[in-house]
């Protein structure tokens, strides 16, 4: 698995419609106390955009907050034009949003073709080789370990069937949890670089949560910064790498974002 | 009617003293050891096998081993005794790393199998029949069937349930309770604070098992007989039932257990009409005690009566011993925190005092590698940690911070390199010795021990207590009372310093998640250590304080304390820590001064591409 | 030999009862990580419903399907009535076996009440013998043996072939994730319990058949072999669980007829002990 590997081209598979998806001033946390406050973003159509902060900002309950796993407590999610706030997760994914979790993010105990005829369990029973085929054009090197647990796969090789199971399912917004964590660099690079273009290229919308600021912002369209539970900044990539608030709120560290979060 | 009113005093004396044992053992210490039976039956059994004359004295209508004939105390002393050995074994399997409740499966299967041995070896215990004419103790000198002797008996089972009950209480109110507790609700974080857990739990073991079998000896005293039926699995669980149901961590709780379980449907049936078939009422009763489980833990899991809030006597204790304890006399350091001047120096006794500040290397790691299912969080890494230097270590998420922490003190095993402390190797030493020797840590997730007060919390961690041994706690309060007294004081003091002296007495698993780092890291310092880890104390806690509290690390650091600190907030690194080490993807990436640091790319790009 | 013989044919009936048990227990560990102390209790308290509707005159395999239902219903309710609420709450491990060792005693005693005290026995045939030398089983025993293959047949057909099946092994395998592919966990939960307890009560019925005589409390020295089979092959392996039925049913009867036979459980608990101690995720479970 390299970095020079070259990309599939968008003709391979077939396009997904894109879907939106919308957050309105959405506060959600655990237990009925918040931990993110009045979060508004958007994902157009089509669209790769990323959330970045420093660590225990929120950004991973913004996601689960999405698909069903931590409480709405106000607000609203919409994906496309329907109100899906605080359904429980097989309903989201039946409407076509495919979820990779940071973590627990494959089925251990199953061989890897069976992960991806796992993420193919809404499809009718005659779709599914077909669409395995499609996943492994995406993901070529998943070809020669179809045979193999799934828990014994390498940190990359894994993140790599976390994607590839959500793709079975063609989705139309996929939503990922910090893919690369726990991933040698050279690795983390290839996964978002390539990887993750590849989802893109499906034509479908694409949320990804990461702590790699720098490398994440080379593949988006846009990007939000999250600092203690609110949204700190939001921009292209170009105007976010120019702003000398962008470094601060990693390196000068917690002092604005704790500061203000103490304050509130 | 006098015999059905000793027959009750003496089941009630036995059922309450086993149900003392299971509270200590279960309830205290929270060892699950659901082959308790088994001690109650070994006591029985060998109360019985030491006062029968030898088996082929009456002709071989019974077979079983011993027959010692011996008079009374010696088979109720061997009760206990053989009851408290038989704990031994259990101790291997009740520590290991297993999960709960396949440990609680492996025991209840021991007890049911012990019970299907001694029912099939005759030879053994006289199989299904059982022991039967066993002698009362002092049978020779009083007519065992008198009133006299039944009511005499009847006391006896009283007072001995009387002294149980101030034996138990004795050890669970000493700071070596304190520390069975402790155990019970965060082991890994009772290790990590010095607590010798694998002796903890055998002792309590063998304690609840002679307890067990002090009762099995009471009571075939005077029913002269004991068979298997009497300990099936059925009775284990009546056992568990009335310690619940009485109130779990509470030895009052376990007497009235004792008292509405197997006393009270023993006598509730005696007085429902024998309606249906013989075995009606029995079953029903079963059927009522399964329900009660059920319920109470649904419904009041703390049972009838819960753990009681211990609250330490603090300043009228502090008053009474000014007089006898000069070093205290004084010394009340008054100002609370919240008006940002800085905290005054208590005198925080260190156990070696270092050159402060000084050069020498204290603790050192040497090529540290933690691999494990084909990762390395941990790649090589080597850090010298100098004494009395307040260290940073920061990286972004999973540069390995934590778990290189976790090997320095111990709580992860290593697998690769090794850890020098003082000079000496330490890579093998496990936690709870390196915490006694000085070198303590703390936790990034919540850690405090629930169910004891802030107060109590701190008190655990004060080392060399005198009162935390098993010795310690028989002697009583008049041994570890003063030291207590002292340390009291010094908890008191510290709660003053970081103005908390509000939340003393409040239950630690109540406060809020700022409030409980707090009480981490005032528990870490009550520990005296010579070297300190601290994992993340900042998370969460106001920066106002954050920054006080930064200045107390400073003040110790110049008095000969290192403490190595993991941290997000790079702000505090700015003003309190030098040097400060990056780490990132498992290895060591520079170390220098925060602001030397941010001027080097390698590390900005490492923040940013993670 | 003869004898060893004699007890293989004991070994094959004990294993298919085993098997039956088993299977269904493990199942219901693999998708709700609870160990059911309380099979036991349900399977005898099926097999009395089977022994009452015997009693009205049914056909004893007719009373077996009935005691399956009954199986069926008195597990679903306790999954979804007593277990899954107090794991929502949190509730330790050793709390939730507290949970079911009580379930156990209402249920063993309540059927006890009911029935009563006395040992009964089914009206039956015991059919035709099968005689090979010493080797002997008679029509009941053939036909328990019979049953116990095929229901292993159906839950491999269930577990490898049907999309119940995948959803079963996705659930069991990574609850949260097999959401994530829009299973509906609470429902396939909801079916393996179904599924489960028919196994349960069906074993219940087999069992005291093979039993002869039986009572409220027959079960509770069955339920170590139980567990000795389940943490052999490992805890929620269904396979694994065929596997130690297998093993642990023979091994009993064989090692019966080499020592006294009164002790031939004890056999299978220094198998459990010993799995506990040594590999606790059993012999087909993956090390972790």
């Amino acid at each position: 698995m390299s970095a020079d590997q070259p990309a599939a081209t968008a003709g391979d598979q077939p396009k997904v419609q894109g879907v939106a998806l919308r957050t309105v001033e959405v506060t959600a946390g655990y237990g009925g106390s918040p931990i993110i406050h009045a979060v508004s973003i958007h994902v157009e159509p089509g669209e790769v955009v990323s959330i970045v902060g420093p660590n225990g900002s929120g950004k991973s309950t913004l996601l689960k907050s999405l698909v069903g796993i931590v409480e709405v407590l106000s607000g609203e999610v919409l994906v496309g034009e329907r109100d899906v706030t605080n359904w429980v997760p097989e309903a989201v994914a039946r409407i076509g949003v495919g979820y990779v979790p940071q973590v627990d993010d494959i089925f251990s105990p199953l061989t890897v073709r069976e992960n991806l005829e796992m993420g193919g369990y809404l499809l009718r029973p005659r779709e599914v080789s077909g669409r395995v085929e499609r996943v492994l054009a995406v993901f070529p090197q998943l070809q020669r370990m179809l045979g193999r647990r799934a828990g014994k796969l390498s940190g990359g090789e894994r993140k790599m069937l976390a994607m590839g199971r959500v793709l079975m399912l063609q989705p139309a917004l996929v939503v990922l949890d910090e893919p690369t964590a726990n991933l040698a660099p050279i690795v983390a690079l290839s996964v978002l670089r390539d990887h993750v273009r590849q989802l893109a290229l499906t034509g479908a919308s694409v949320l990804i949560v990461e702590q790699r600021a720098k490398a994440v912002l080379e593949i988006s369209d846009r990007t939000y910064v999250l600092g203690g539970g609110q949204l700190r900044m939001e921009g292209t990539p170009a105007e976010l790498a120019a702003s000398p608030d962008f470094v601060e709120s990693f390196l000068g560290g917690g002092q604005g974002a704790t500061a203000r979060a103490a304050g509130d | 009617m006098i015999y059905y009113l000793t027959t009750l005093l003496v089941y009630g004396g036995v059922d309450a003293i086993a149900c003392l044992g299971l509270s200590q053992q279960f309830g205290v210490a929270g060892v699950t050891n659901f082959g308790f039976i088994i001690f109650q039956a070994a006591g029985a059994y060998t109360a019985g096998v030491l006062s029968l004359p030898s088996d082929s004295a009456n002709g071989a209508f019974q077979s079983y081993v011993g027959g010692l004939h011996l008079p009374f105390p010696f088979p109720l002393i061997g009760a206990a005794v053989v009851g408290g050995l038989l704990a031994l074994p259990f101790a291997s399997i009740v520590g290991k790393r297993l999960r709960g409740d396949f440990a609680a499966i492996g025991l209840l299967v021991t007890a049911v199998m012990a019970n299907l041995l001694v029912t099939n070896y005759r030879p053994l215990l006289n199989g299904a029949a059982g022991l039967s004419l066993v002698p009362s103790p002092l049978g020779g000198l009083m007519n065992p069937q008198s009133a006299g002797y039944q009511w005499g008996y009847s006391a006896a089972a009283v007072v001995l349930a009387a002294l149980t009950y101030l034996f138990v209480t004795r050890i669970t109110n000493s700071p070596y309770g304190r520390t069975l507790r402790a155990m019970r609700d965060n082991d890994l974080v009772a290790d990590s604070l010095g607590k010798n857990l694998r002796s903890l739990r055998t002792s309590s073991l063998v304690v609840g098992g002679a307890i067990a079998g002090l009762s099995g000896g009471l009571l075939v005293g005077f029913i002269n007989l004991w068979d298997p039926q009497a300990w099936g699995y059925a009775e284990t669980i009546v056992l568990f039932a009335a310690v619940i149901i009485g109130g779990l961590g509470n030895h009052r709780g376990a007497v009235l257990g004792a008292v509405l379980v197997p006393l009270g449907f023993e006598e509730a049936s005696r007085y429902i009409p024998a309606i249906g078939s013989p075995g009606l009422i029995p079953a029903l009763q079963w059927v009522a005690i399964g329900l009660l489980i059920v319920l109470f833990l649904w419904f009041r899991p703390q049972g009838v009566l819960p753990e009681r809030r211990r609250v330490i006597a603090g300043a009228a204790f502090a008053e009474q011993s000014t007089a006898s304890d000069p070093a205290g006399a004084g010394q009340r350091a008054g100002r609370v925190l919240g008006d940002g001047a800085p905290p005054p120096r208590a005198p925080v006794p260190l156990r070696a005092r270092g050159e402060a500040g000084g050069g020498d290397v204290i603790l050192e790691a040497v090529g540290l590698v933690r691999a494990f299912d084909g990762v390395r969080a941990v790649d090589g890494v080597s850090i010298a940690f100098e004494r009395g230097r307040l260290t940073g270590l920061i990286g972004p998420n999973g540069a390995g911070k934590s778990t290189t922490l976790a090997m320095l003190a111990g709580t992860l095993p290593v697998t690769e390199g090794r850890i020098l402390y003082r000079g000496e190797d330490i890579t093998q030493l496990p936690a709870f010795r390196r915490a006694r020797s000085g070198l303590v840590r703390t936790f990034q997730l919540a850690s405090e021990f629930k169910k004891l007060t802030v107060m109590e919390n701190l008190l655990t961690a004060v080392p060399d207590q005198q009162g935390d041994t098993f010795r310690g706690a028989v002697l009583g309060r008049r041994y570890w009372g003063r030291q207590e007294r002292a340390a009291t004081e010094r908890v008191e003091r510290m709660l003053e310093e970081f103005g908390l002296t509000a939340l003393a007495d409040r239950y630690a698993g109540d406060l809020s998640g700022g409030q409980r780092r707090l009480v981490e890291i005032m528990r870490s310092l009550m520990a005296e250590p010579e070297v300190l880890l601290l994992d993340e104390p900042m998370a969460g806690v106001h920066p106002r304080l954050a920054h006080q509290i930064g200045e107390r690390l400073v003040g110790l650091c110049e008095r000969g304390m290192t403490i190595v600190m993991v941290e997000h907030e790079l702000a505090i690194m700015d003003e309190f820590c030098d040097p400060v080490v990056v780490m990132a993807e498992g290895r060591v990436l520079a170390q220098g001064t925060m602001a030397s640091l941010r001027a080097t790319e390698e590390v900005v790009e490492a923040y940013l591409v993670g | 030999m003869s004898i060893f013989i004699a007890s293989i044919a004991f070994g094959l009936v004990t294993s298919a009862v085993l098997a039956l048990a088993s299977v269904g227990f493990t199942l219901q560990f693999a998708v709700t990580n609870v160990l059911n102390l309380a099979y036991g209790a349900v399977m005898i308290a099926s097999a009395f419903i089977a022994y009452a509707v015997n009693q009205a005159g049914v056909n004893v395999w007719v009373a077996a399907v009935v005691a399956a239902a009954t199986g069926a219903v008195l597990s679903l309710f306790l999954n979804n009535v007593i277990y899954t609420p107090f794991q929502r709450r949190g509730t330790s491990p050793i709390a939730m076996v507290i949970v079911a060792l009580g379930m156990t005693l209402i249920l063993e005693f309540g059927t006890q009440a009911i029935a009563g005290g006395t040992n009964v026995s089914f009206t039956m045939g015991q059919g035709p013998t099968l005689q090979a030398g010493s080797f002997q089983l008679s029509g009941v025993e053939l036909a328990i043996i019979g049953i116990s293959i095929v229901s292993m047949l159906g839950i491999h057909v269930l577990i490898r072939h049907t999309r119940l099946g995948k959803a079963m092994r996705a659930t069991a395998a990574n609850r949260n994730l097999a959401r994530n592919c829009g299973i509906r966990t609470d429902r396939v939960v909801t079916l393996t319990w179904l599924i489960t307890g028919a196994l349960c009560g069906l074993a219940g019925a087999v069992f005291a058949m093979d039993a002869g005589t039986f009572g409220a409390t027959s079960t509770d020295l069955f339920l170590v072999l139980i567990l000795a089979a389940v943490f052999l092959g490992g805890p929620g392996e269904p396979y694994g669980a065929m596997l130690g039925a297998l093993v642990i049913g023979l091994a009993t009867e064989i090692s019966a007829a080499f020592i006294v036979p009164d002790y031939k459980d004890v056999v299978a608990f220094v198998i459990l002990l010993a799995m506990l101690a040594v590999r606790p995720t059993g012999l087909l479970g993956a090390r972790t």
